[in-house]
């Protein structure tokens, strides 16, 4: 059971649940506190998250450092620091957005129970999570005019989703698929995350999607890391009231254990060794590696089916980055290298080396042994277009002199001052992942009459793939290496 | 229209009290309900009409009354509303159901509230429409999550209809099962709380109750009381610190178990955030129910651990957190242990969820928690090995709250290491020393506010786990230090964290240290270097370093002195007020400082620069005050006039606050005012003389006019003198009321009176020199100059001094002066003794009664008083105004003088009844002193007027 009082910030006023706070009153006594009216909790909100005043350096109320702010629950001081305090308050933001709600607290509210007891808690964030992708749409890249249109469905959708305060279930995003007709009552329960049933022939859609991150330093001490996460999303059609529908992911002989894996509620059941192998354990080299079946029954829209972590012993591409100040000029030397197990075959691959805290480039001399090199138009930033293929040694180079005799200053980074910098890899290979891990067309079951059109895909992108100066320092990107 | 709806309720939803400024709410609920049963607005709008009502429901109906009223409008509505307008019907629901609970309608089962219930009842088993309608079935679906807020509200409502319930939901297939799920689960859930908490109830109760027994309408009766059902509303707290009622059952408890096992079969039908909520629900149930084994779970678990939903988790863990190791083995816990570090660092969880698990980390539940800590806090799972966590070890690339989180986070994993006896040498410590001066390098480097904020929330945490390794807290003094010489602006995150450290580690003298080290990095910059944007701010972080007694200033005040004599900031020249200001509060916290004394010439070498030559007179005048200060007051009576009270960080706001260098001098020059009344004044009746007032001259010499006539004019030549005979004076005793410690003692106080009325002339302050709570009430005589004898009100206040030497302002209760305190003696001249009276009687009354004067009039009173009584009454309340001789009992003579000219003279002759023969010169009193008689004579005495 939930208070929500839902604040969609910026645009929208707030949605409160007054049988909620009914209950929240009887429940703290004489030690509640009462939600202020809108124009107040907003005032407070923005200031805890740091939206108003931001041009201040300091504010008490904001910066004090005994402030715990690494919980996600804030707190909220309704008359003054100490007296009144609105407690746990929920808060996302994404872009022009930010969603906030206050969960019941249905324990006794002296002393303050820990969060972790509160299931109010993770629904509010579920909540919030839900109203999130529902309004942004899930490209994740905002656009104000489908995010009006959004919120103005906002009231009638929570009378839907949330009708007293307690959200039963998340909006979907997307509408459901055309060929959805209403239920026929049968015998079988219908779940209440599948909207209408499918009439038509059978499709089911696997694409296998794997991200590849990495911090490669180029220096002995350091160790390079790199890490692999997979996620399988489905799209089925299928009819029935609650089909069963198999899909099984495989591993090369010798690949190693996929680890982590989280799977989707709509999964029936799991076995017990598919779970075991976790990141942050010792792997032992028995252990289990596939094949791994979900069983599952599909809603109408598409959804993530699992997502898995995976550890593979090299990363795709290595680099080596060295900056050196030479005069008033820097030098520059890169060279790449393809390992011999990836598919030399990109949808797109570039090589980012961004400039803080100079001038604007002036002088730019460097030579490519493959692709091409462009100045973006701020003159801060060096893009390397490698194309889609590697040169037949699946090895590029890059050698040469920069002088940052611009005009006008580049963009700052307290980061990357002095020689401490970065090329950034932006790459996407189809039909490939880096674990071996796939899915066989021919391994999807579908237990239904006519025989299903299954299609399969698998692509492998870049994400946070940076290659540090080895000649300059480095931040630390894991304590995991260290400890 | 439609267009100003919308506008007034989103101005009603912004601000309840602006928009109810221009309308009552009271109205607005009429305009509302008006505007609903009106057939020509449309649903849309009628949908919006409603939101008021949904989200401030107590505003609207502001009693039990008014929300009955309501509801049954509203209920109208409903019947008239046409089927097929479900969204406008859903929110009706939601609407009645909230104005029911929040009126407490619902509590008080008042008729509407029944009515509405059995609507609900009805429209949940109206199932006849099997061609599945999309539409009736989410009014069906809202009116089950309606019953299930009813429920919520009040625990038990449902509990005999648990039967039909359970049957509703097992025979729905659609999808809106869940609503009857999520209803069921509630109700089952309330009822088997109930019957745990009821001793006499057993197993078969609650058999009878899932099988729909009507005889359990007899536990009915214990019906619980809305008011007090908190309990019932609170989610039971399980672990091993939880206490939870328990129902004996028979070790079978079939039914319950069939209607447990069918209810979590089902579950995986249900959308995650109420899959969460129903097995949190039935986890209650079963840990109130010993005869059914939590076994009962097993069957879900796997599905559930490798959920990707933060709620399904969650619901998980406190699942583990009731049932411990009866549900998860050893090898399980390790394995949710190790799930939970794997989430709060994934990549595809957003950071909310990730912080959330991280806080689900220091909450574990274990199976064998060792030691109970006090609930809330945090602390770690053995299981989580410096290995383990070290996945979640911190880095710059972090947000601010995961980063922080996870420094704590290891930060205790390492204390355990540190303390285990590594020390200094522990290499996870180590590894969150450079994690703690990456942030810092960051922040020299330019980072923004979040990053400074965010390093100095590091900076005390590591603190906060680490003070007492020697190595690391120096050097992040120095690289504090250095880093606040760079960015003099981080002088209120320094001086924030100097605070924070001392008030929260008091062992610890880390925060002296680092203030002193920033005083000599301070001190040691060369004034040449000083903008003058950095010099405010050195000031600021210098008062502070002064605030601290262990640190010696001489190093201070020879900057200060540097500061202003510095040709290159020309600052006196300049006159800047901020700076002065600055400047002012450093020298104001020197003044107050123990190592005073040794500071004395520079301190005033500088204010007296400061006196002469600041460019600024508001920081002169400072300056000069300071500079006197110093040199006429002795140590503690400066203290005493400038140290603030209670500590520096309790800060009254005022205007003469805003400026750094008058807080805590503002308290003891500004007037508190007490929130109570503390004082008051309360009448001394003195005691009634025998009327041989001593009028000095004695019984020796009486002369006076024989002849009335002549009497009277004497009499009247007395008042040619503008100040004869024009007050009349009243005592009062000025006490306590109120027992606040504080007040024991006052001191100077100044009694201030106001008129309420124009009867009087202005009165002058008072003044008491003391008032001891434990001494002898000091008198207060109030010297009242009636321009019109009347009684009246008076209102006073006070301003004193208290023991703490602030100054405080108070309200006393009010004086009210009745009619017979203007009462004087007769003002006949001091030579004719005491016999001038008589004669003066005599001629006063012959005038008056004489001739038909302007304002004269003659009156009779009469009493049943009887002669004894009447003696005693002249006694008791006359004696001072008496005329006559006392011994003559066949008539009294009164005289009362009413400054500043009237006069009252009465002829009191005993008899059947008495007679009270009145003559005045001024008819305006007869009404008062009828009641004044009316007193005396009906109560004998003791009731004042």
């Amino acid at each position: 059971m939930c208070q929500y009082a839902l604040q969609v910030y910026h645009i929208l006023p707030d949605r409160r649940f007054a049988t909620v706070e009914h209950r929240a009153k009887s429940l703290a006594g004489s030690s509640y506190v009462a939600v202020p009216e809108d124009n107040s909790v907003l005032q407070l909100l923005l200031t805890e998250l740091g939206l108003s005043d931001s041009d201040k350096d300091y504010v008490a109320l904001r910066d004090d450092c005994l402030h715990r702010q690494r919980s996600p629950a804030l707190e909220l001081c309704v008359d003054g620091p100490g007296k009144g305090i609105l407690w746990p308050v929920l808060a996302i933001s994404h872009g022009p957005l930010t969603l906030a709600c206050l969960p019941i607290v249905d324990a006794p509210a002296e002393p303050r129970p820990p969060l972790a007891s509160l299931l109010s808690v993770s629904q509010g964030l579920t909540l919030l999570a839900g109203l999130q992708t529902f309004l942004l749409g899930s490209g994740g890249k905002p656009d104000n005019e489908g995010l009006s249109v959004r919120l103005a469905m906002l009231p009638s959708l929570l009378l839907q989703v949330c009708p007293l305060g307690t959200p039963l279930d998340v909006p979907i995003s997307g509408a459901p698929a055309p060929s959805a007709v209403p239920t026929p009552v049968g015998s079988q329960k219908q779940p209440f995350w599948k909207t209408g049933l499918h009439r038509g022939r059978a499709v089911v859609n696997v694409a296998l999607k794997e991200t590849v991150r990495s911090m490669q330093y180029g220096n002995r001490s350091r160790q390079d890391l790199w890490d692999v996460y997979g996620t399988v999303t489905c799209k089925c059609e299928v009819e029935g009231v609650l089909p069963n529908v198999t899909v099984t992911l495989t591993l090369p002989p010798n690949g190693s254990p996929l680890q982590d894996i989280l799977v989707h509620p709509c999964v029936t059941s799991l076995d017990s060794c598919i779970l075991s192998a976790s990141s942050v354990d010792n792997c032992d080299s028995s252990a289990f590696s596939g094949p791994y079946k979900f069983p599952f029954s599909p809603p109408l829209e598409p959804f993530r089916l699992c997502s898995y972590t995976s550890q593979v012993p090299v990363p795709p591409i290595l680099g080596s980055y060295q900056l050196r100040e030479e005069e008033n000029q820097l030098s520059v030397s890169i060279s790449l290298k393809l390992h011999e197990s990836v598919k030399n075959s990109f949808e797109y691959c570039e090589a980012h080396m961004p400039f803080f805290n100079r001038d604007q480039m002036g002088v730019v001399e460097v030579k490519v042994s493959s692709g091409q090199m462009d100045v973006s138009k701020e003159k801060n930033l060096l893009v390397w277009a490698l194309g889609q293929k590697f040169p037949k040694s699946r090895e590029v180079s890059m050698e040469g002199k920069i002088s940052f005799s611009g005009p006008m200053a580049g963009p700052t980074d307290p980061i990357c001052t002095g020689l401490t910098a970065y090329i950034k890899l932006y790459f996407k290979v189809p039909d490939m992942t880096l674990s071996g891990c796939c899915v066989d067309q021919h391994s999807v079951q579908v237990y239904s009459s006519a025989k299903p059109r299954i299609m399969t895909c698998r692509e492998l992108q870049s994400k946070e793939y940076f290659i540090w100066n080895s000649s300059g320092t480095a931040p630390m990107s894991s304590g995991q290496m260290m400890l | 229209m439609a267009a100003n709806w919308a506008e007034r309720i989103s101005a009603f939803s912004r601000s309840q009290s602006r928009f109810l400024c221009g309308t009552t709410a009271e109205d607005f609920l009429g305009e509302l309900l008006h505007e609903l049963r009106d057939d020509r607005a449309s649903f849309a709008v009628k949908v919006l009409l409603l939101s008021p009502l949904c989200d401030h429901p107590s505003l609207l109906c502001p009693s039990d009354v008014v929300g009955e009223e309501t509801a049954l409008e509203l209920m109208s509505v409903l019947d008239q509303c046409p089927p097929k307008s479900v969204q406008f019907r859903c929110q009706l629901l939601v609407a009645l159901t909230t104005v029911l609970v929040c009126t407490s309608c619902v509590g008080i089962r008042s008729r509407a509230s029944r009515d509405f219930l059995d609507l609900l009842l009805q429209m949940v088993q109206d199932t006849g429409d099997l061609r599945g309608d999309d539409g009736l079935r989410s009014t069906r679906a809202t009116a089950c999550d309606c019953l299930r807020e009813l429920e919520a509200c009040s625990p038990g409502l449902l509990a005999q209809r648990l039967e039909l319930l359970g049957g509703l939901r097992q025979r729905e297939t659609s999808r809106l099962h869940q609503a009857y799920a999520g209803l069921h689960t509630l109700v089952l859930r309330n009822a088997v709380y109930r019957l745990a908490q009821d001793t006499g109830a057993s197993g078969e109760h609650l058999k009878a109750l899932l099988e729909g027994n009507t005889w359990v309408a007899e536990l009915d009766s214990g019906r619980m009381n809305d008011g007090d059902c908190s309990d019932a509303l609170s989610s039971l707290t399980l672990g091993p610190m939880g206490t939870v009622p328990t129902l004996q059952t028979g070790p079978d408890c079939k039914e319950l178990r069939s209607v447990l096992s069918s209810l979590l079969e089902e579950s995986y039908l249900l959308t995650p955030l109420c899959q969460a909520a129903l097995l949190h629900r039935l986890t209650e149930v079963v840990s109130m129910v010993p005869g059914v084994p939590p076994a009962v779970f097993r069957a879900q678990l796997l599905r559930l651990l490798g959920t990707s939903e933060v709620c399904l988790l969650h619901a998980t863990l406190l699942l583990k957190c009731a049932f411990t190791d009866s549900l998860f083995s050893a090898e399980d816990e390790a394995f949710v242990l190790q799930r939970l570090v794997v989430l709060s660092q994934h990549p595809l969880l957003s950071a909310a969820e990730k912080l959330f698990y991280i806080d689900c980390l220091l909450h574990f539940p274990e199976n064998r928690p060792i030691g109970c800590g006090a609930d809330g806090d945090e602390a770690l799972p053995v299981l989580l090995t410096p290995r383990l966590a070290s996945a979640l070890a911190p880095t710059v690339f972090d947000d601010g709250a995961t980063g922080l989180a996870r420094l704590n986070l290891l930060s205790l994993v390492y204390q355990e290491e540190v303390e285990g006896g590594e020390g200094e040498e522990s290499r996870g410590l180590a590894y969150l020393y450079q994690h703690l001066s990456s942030l810092l390098r960051i922040v020299a480097n330019g980072g923004g506010r979040e990053l400074v904020v965010t390093s100095f929330r590091a900076a005390f945490l590591f603190l906060f786990y680490f003070c007492h390794v020697g190595r690391y807290c120096r050097s992040l003094t120095e690289e504090l230090c250095q880093l606040y010489l760079r960015h003099g602006h981080l002088a209120p995150h320094v001086i924030n964290l100097a605070d924070r450290v001392q008030e929260k580690l008091p062992e610890s003298n880390w925060a002296v240290g680092f203030l002193r080290a920033l005083q000599g990095v301070i001190t040691n910059a060369p004034p040449t270097c000083l903008t003058s944007r950095y010099l405010g701010f050195h000031l600021k972080t210098l008062a502070r370093v002064a605030e601290e007694g262990e640190i010696t200033q001489h190093r201070t005040i020879h900057f200060l002195s540097a500061v202003i004599a510095a040709p290159t900031l020309s600052l006196c020249t300049s006159g800047a007020w901020r700076l002065g200001n600055g400047l002012l509060a450093v020298c104001r916290r020197l003044l107050v400082h123990p190592t005073l004394d040794s500071l004395f010439i520079p301190l005033a070498d500088v204010l007296l620069h400061l006196t002469r030559c600041y460019g600024d007179t508001d920081i002169q005048d400072h300056a000069r005050l300071y500079y006197t200060l110093l040199t006429t007051l002795s140590r503690e009576k400066l203290a005493g006039v400038l140290a603030a009270e209670g500590g520096r960080r309790v800060k009254k706001r005022s205007l003469s606050c805003i400026v750094g260098e008058s807080e805590g001098l503002t308290s003891a020059l500004t007037i508190h005012r007490t929130e109570k009344l503390i004082i008051g004044l309360t009448e001394v009746r003195s005691k009634p003389d025998d009327g041989t007032r001593d009028d000095g001259v004695g019984e020796m010499k009486q002369t006076f006019p024989a002849e009335a006539h002549a009497a009277l004019e004497e009499y009247r030549a007395q008042f040619d003198d503008p100040g004869f005979a024009s007050q009349v004076a009243i005592t009062y005793r000025l006490t306590h009321i109120d027992d606040d410690p504080r007040f024991d003692q006052l001191f100077s106080i100044c009694l201030h009176f106001s008129l309420t009325d124009d009867h009087y002339e202005e009165l002058a302050d008072v003044s008491v020199p003391r008032l001891l709570r434990r001494g002898a009430a000091p008198e207060v005589t109030l010297r009242l100059k009636p321009r019109q004898p009347q009684p009246t009100t008076l209102d006073a206040s006070a301003i004193f001094t208290a023991e703490d030497g602030l100054t405080w302002f108070t309200v006393l209760p009010q004086v009210h002066v009745a009619f017979r305190q203007a009462f004087a003696p007769l003002p006949a001249p001091r030579a004719w003794g005491r016999g001038g009276g008589p004669v003066l009687f005599e001629g006063l009354w012959g005038e008056i009664s004489g001739e038909d004067q302007a304002d004269c009039a003659t009156s009779l009173f009469c009493s049943q008083l009887k002669e004894g009584a009447l003696s005693a009454l002249v006694d008791e309340h006359l004696l001072p105004f008496l005329i006559s001789e006392r011994s003559k009992e066949d008539e009294f003579r009164v005289l009362f003088f009413l400054p500043p000219r009237a006069h009252v003279l009465l002829r009191i002759r005993p008899g059947e009844p008495a007679q009270f023969h009145i003559a005045t010169d001024d008819w305006r009193l007869l009404g008062h002193l009828n009641s004044y008689l009316l007193t005396i004579t009906s109560s004998q005495g003791d009731a004042p007027l």
